[in-house]
């Protein structure tokens, strides 16, 4: 199987759907000859043309809605959003407009778009191009929050958000783009709603997204070699949210601890712990519940700063004993 | 037919308007979207249209008075209409006494203030005050120096409120606290590992010998051995409440074990042929019992306080002796197995106890119990229900003695052994246990019966 | 639906004045004429209606009645097809009456009921057909501007003839999407007719305090959008601009931008108190302005019509009305089990 990188593969999603399906087009700022800021839509417009492969004015609020006004011609339009950050712009078109569409109009009409958009720090970006607003999101019932942590994950998320007739934020981690993982040529879909077990254990689960999917394997398997076996679920999609894995989980490993980049105020941890302390895993806890989001402040500049502002391996790797040696 | 003209609502919360004039007076022609009269809500003055054109009539409110909205306020006719041609629903609302809501010359009066609960009860007005002040119902209050309530007894009430409740006298983790219920191990018998003393579900689980020098060696699952630590004192307590609540009896029966040591050889010959562990008398044993039980479903039953329940399932539990004391891991419905299946899982059981691997469902659930302490020498013993079960069968050592065959005196050399039941008599008549000792003697000296 | 019959000789004469000079130049019928009477005075009595059933506190909520601004709604009714598509504002039951919905699933909807174009999940700011290729009604002011943009450039994409009308207020053209939406219809010449409906007051704020230069559609000159500005209130004015606007924009060449002066008589929502404008001003936007009256007088000196049909067809629609509200009354509620339906659409994937 060939191994292709994170961008790579949601490339090879939107290349091979836009073959397929001649309603899908992309429309962005300098996704055209420039590639995309990230290079992600590198070599679509000399492969499909400037109609298909539309660029567009900085003028995101538009971007969204003339997504969502294209749709409803039943076109399947992909709007790129440069950074997500941005979305804060064009949060009206996808809060108040694309969200409640469907429901608001009885169900008349569907809004199938998808709107990319990375996150994430790690880049040295600073306060306005490094945040993660999954949480925001995922207010937002009537829409669909993706956020794939692989390439092979990347692209069967993408091609599923692409034929899905709902709304799709599609969260991506800009520094995730160069990771490298073993991605099938053929058309593949991963389900919206359904999280994985990235790895079985049976001493504490810790559900993770994006970027914190790889730290936390890489935590999970140094504490394997002294007997802490750490069970780590991707939710893959954060809304709607497979709470129903992390619950059976918990019920086998008695503790749970969730880790995400975005600010812990207001992080979609408290969604899951809540989801979890309510349910009838509450029985099977054996420790408290806890959460290591990223810290309360704007991502910083200086590249300490930085590292230090979001949780990092040994953050994680200190909270998973606490919890298992019965510490706190 | 006479339009009726109504109170508009303009507001989402809005309740009523009070009129402040009408510009029209009762015969006055009106055309439609034309102002007749100003309301007022909230200090705004609103001018209100005719809803069509005609003759006002039948006005029904005056200048200053409140109206719920959508109330009808009069009519409008149109030509050659009287109020008379109103449908006789709409006739309550004819000119004749309005019923005016309030008006402004007349304050509204203050709700009565209702005497709360606490002035019938016998307390000083001090303490009727600081009850009030702290929302506490006097009535819960008991006088402790006299026949009124005082402060210091309302006082001395709150400071036993403010107690922590038990449930939270011992910290302890939610897991830790299920399988205290589950097993009956009190929370405050066990030593907590965690942070402040906290009790965890390996604290309970764990043997007294067998605790590990660190929670990290134990895994979750693998560390839910049947414990010694509390069961000591849970076997006490136990043992107690069941002789002490349920009145026990007993009665004994001698079985002639030829049949069964033949059909174990029979079956034995099976088990080699397919490379199966050897079949076990106590695993036909099981089988003899769970099928008796099944003829017999007062037997495997329990008493509650309002009820009898009859168990659907037959969960037949073997008293065995562990390392660490006596545990009691049970067969799981033990009617629908085979006997090289219960063979294999009382091996299974067995070994789990031995090394203290048992998992807490491996000893929950049990409908009757089976005490077999034949290997010591024991010939004979009454054994003490386990509750909730209603009855324990005592099985005895198997011993080769002369008994009478047949109705000639013949005496043979049989294997003997000496079964007896106690049984808990809330639940079971004499004649009941009888029946069941009987059926299962039939079963055991003739196993083909099983087959019929 | 317009039809170009020509007209007769002795009819012509009766033609006078501006109107009549307007009538004989667009050529049209008397059949459409009549059409745009009947449909404004159907437009008149849904909004007096929906008044009265607040009133007698039958309707949930709040709703923006367009009683005044008939003529709007009518003149563009007329100068395009019926399945051009449209995105509407708050401000919308004349607009769709007069795109030909459904008034009995209008009424059902404005009154919550099952029975309704969105099965009461909408009510009076959310009607939508897309059947009708109606795309829906927008609470959010500005909100269906940058979305017709998304329209026009799937019409573009897929070849197809028709165009959509976007309608919005002069509250509206304050927004930031409005000039992205500009900018893009016009860079991709999109197939927009871009209607601002102006009537003066964006709830409280009265136009011209909140408009740093007027007219607002003089805007589109910045982004090379053609424009007008037109009484709003002369229905054949309005059919007249409507008009020009629909052929250049069918011609391939791009948006077009019309902003029609207009006035509504009933507060901005229910809760208004008309504290910030006289009843004087009120007044004499009725006696003096009224689109239907107007259009009334022209049709009575040109013998299109005479005092018993204008009566006829006046009362005709009252009935439709009254009908609608039968209708709708007489419709049960959406069941509360269904409420989660319609949050997501099923994916026939899955």
């Amino acid at each position: 199987m060939p191994e292709i990188s994170y961008l790579e593969a949601i490339r090879q999603a939107l290349w091979q759907e836009m073959k397929r399906d001649e309603r899908v087009f992309l429309l962005g700022e300098d996704i055209g000859r420039y590639g995309g800021a990230f290079g992600l839509t590198h070599g679509m417009l000399d492969e499909f043309g400037p109609e298909r492969v539309r660029e567009t004015p900085i003028s995101e609020a538009t971007i969204v809605a003339t997504a969502i006004g294209a749709s409803l011609l039943g076109m399947r339009p992909v709007a790129e959003i440069m950074f997500m950050d941005f979305v804060m712009l064009a949060l009206d078109q996808i809060a108040n407009q694309a969200a409640k569409m469907h429901f608001m109009f009885g169900g008349r009409t569907t809004v199938p778009i998808v709107v990319r958009m990375p996150g994430g720090s790690g880049s040295g970006a600073a306060s306005q191009h490094s945040q993660s607003l999954e949480s925001i999101l995922m207010h937002f019932p009537g829409l669909i929050v993706v956020n794939p942590s692989t390439p092979y994950d990347a692209k069967g998320l993408m091609l599923a958000s692409l034929r899905d007739p709902n709304p799709v934020c599609f969260v991506e981690h800009k520094v995730l783009y160069k990771t490298k993982g073993e991605v099938p040529e053929d058309d593949y879909i991963i389900p919206i709603g359904v999280a994985e077990i990235k790895r079985a254990g049976r001493d504490i689960t810790v559900v993770a997204n994006n970027i914190m999917v790889m730290k936390t394997l890489g935590v999970a398997e140094k504490l394997s070699r002294d007997g802490i076996e750490v069970e780590v679920i991707d939710p893959r999609t954060l809304l709607p949210l497979d709470t129903n894995t992390i619950i059976q989980s918990v019920t086998r490993t008695g503790r749970l601890l969730v880790v995400h980049e975005a600010c812990q105020t207001g992080g979609w941890a408290g969604e899951v712990i809540a989801s979890v302390v309510g349910s009838p895993a509450f029985d099977f806890l054996d420790a408290p519940v806890r959460r290591l989001g990223g810290k309360d402040v704007p991502i910083p500049y200086n590249r300490g700063l930085e590292k230090f502002a979001i949780p990092q391996e040994i953050d994680i790797e200190r909270e998973i004993r606490a919890l298992v040696q019965g510490k706190v | 037919m006479p339009v009726p003209f109504i109170m508009p609502k303009f507001d989402m919360d809005q309740e009523k308007a009070t009129i402040i004039s009408w510009s029209k007076k009762e015969g006055d022609p009106v055309q439609f979207d034309e102002t007749v009269l100003t309301v007022e809500t909230e200090k705004v003055a609103i001018d209100v249209p005719a809803p069509a054109t005609g003759i006002l009539a039948g006005i029904q409110y005056k200048d200053g008075d409140v109206v719920p909205v959508t109330e009808v306020i009069a009519y409008v006719l149109k030509e050659g209409e009287s109020l008379a041609d109103l449908p006789k629903t709409d006739s309550q609302a004819l000119p004749t006494q309005p019923e005016v809501v309030s008006s402004p010359q007349e304050a509204p009066l203050s709700k009565p203030i209702i005497a709360p609960q606490n002035a019938s009860v016998n307390a000083t007005p001090v303490a009727i005050r600081i009850a009030k002040e702290e929302g506490i119902d006097l009535s819960k209050v008991r006088a402790l120096g006299g026949n009124k309530i005082t402060r210091d007894d309302v006082q001395h009430y709150m400071k036993e409120q403010q107690k922590p409740a038990s449930r939270v006298a011992v910290p302890a983790t939610p897991a830790a606290r299920r399988i205290s219920a589950e097993t009956g191990i009190p929370l405050e018998t066990v030593t907590g590992s965690g942070p402040r003393g906290r009790v965890q579900s390996a604290d309970i689980l764990a043997t007294v010998n067998s605790r590990p020098a660190s929670t990290t060696e134990i895994h979750g699952r693998e560390a839910q051995v049947v414990p010694l630590t509390g069961i000591r004192r849970t076997i006490a307590e136990r043992m107690q409440q069941s002789f002490q609540e349920a009145p026990h009896i007993a009665l004994t029966i001698d079985v002639d074990m030829t049949e069964m040591e033949a059909t174990r050889k029979r079956f034995n010959l099976q088990t080699e042929k397919l490379g199966q562990p050897r079949i076990t008398v106590t695993a036909l044993m099981i089988k003899m019992v769970a099928w008796a039980l099944v003829r017999n479903p007062y037997i495997n039953a329990s008493f509650d306080d309002d009820a009898i329940s009859l168990w659907q399932d037959v969960n037949i539990g073997v008293a065995t002796a562990a390392p660490h004391g006596l545990v009691v891991p049970v067969l799981k419905g033990a009617d629908h197995l085979g006997v090289s299946e219960i063979n294999m899982r009382l091996i299974e059981l067995a070994n789990r106890a031995r090394d203290n691997k048992l998992k807490l469902e491996d000893v929950q659930g049990g409908t009757f119990t089976i005490s077999n302490l034949g290997m010591f020498g024991i010939r004979q013993f009454r054994a003490v229900i386990n509750p909730p079960e209603s009855a324990i069968l005592a099985v005895g050592s198997l011993v080769r003695k002369p008994v009478v065959v047949d109705d000639k005196d013949r005496v043979e050399v049989r294997p003997m052994v000496s079964l007896t039941l106690s049984a808990d008599h809330r639940v079971i008549d004499g004649v009941v246990a009888a029946r069941f000792l009987s059926d299962l003697l039939a079963g055991i000296e003739s196993p083909g019966l099983l087959l019929f | 639906m317009p039809k170009d019959k020509a007209r007769t000789k002795e009819k012509q004469s009766n033609l006078h004045g501006q109107f009549g000079e307007r009538v004989q130049r667009l050529g049209v019928s008397d059949e459409d004429l009549i059409g745009l009477y009947r449909t404004m005075c159907t437009v008149r009595h849904f909004e007096y209606m929906a008044d009265k059933l607040y009133a007698a506190g039958k309707v949930h909520g709040t709703m923006h009645l367009s009683a005044g601004q008939e003529a709007v709604a009518a003149g563009i009714s007329l100068a395009v097809q019926p399945d051009d598509y449209l995105i509407n504002h708050h401000r919308g039951h004349g607009h769709f009456i007069a795109k030909g919905a459904d008034i009995n699933l209008m009424m059902a909807e404005f009154l919550g009921k099952d029975t309704g174009y969105n099965h009461g999940r909408g009510g009076s700011m959310h009607i939508a057909d897309f059947q009708s290729n109606n795309l829906g009604a927008n609470g959010i002011v500005g909100g269906g501007i940058p979305q017709a943009v998304g329209v026009g450039l799937a019409l573009q994409m897929q070849r197809r003839k028709e165009i959509c009308i976007c309608i919005f207020g002069d509250g509206a053209a304050n927004e930031g999407v409005f000039h992205e939406a500009m900018n893009m219809a016009a860079l991709w010449k999109l197939p927009i007719l871009y209607v601002c409906e102006n009537n003066k007051y964006g709830m409280s704020m009265d136009v011209e305090r909140a408009t740093a230069k007027l007219p607002i559609a003089q805007r589109a000159e910045g982004y090379g959008i053609p424009w007008a500005c037109v009484d709003g209130n002369d229905v054949v004015e309005v059919y007249d601009s409507m008009k020009i606007a629909v052929e250049h924009i069918r011609s391939g060449q791009g948006p077009y931008f019309v902003e029609t002066i207009t006035y509504r008589y009933f507060g901005h929502s229910k809760s208004d108190r008309n504290l910030y404008r006289s009843k004087e001003e009120i007044e004499d936007w009725k006696q003096n302005r009224d689109p239907i009256m107007r259009f009334t007088k022209h049709l009575l000196q040109s013998e299109i019509l005479d005092e018993n049909l204008a009566q006829e067809i006046d009362g005709q629609s009252e009935q439709v009305i009254l009908k609608a509200v039968e209708f709708a009354e007489a419709s049960p509620e959406p069941d509360v089990s269904t409420l989660m339906e319609y949050v997501y659409a099923r994916n026939i994937l899955s």
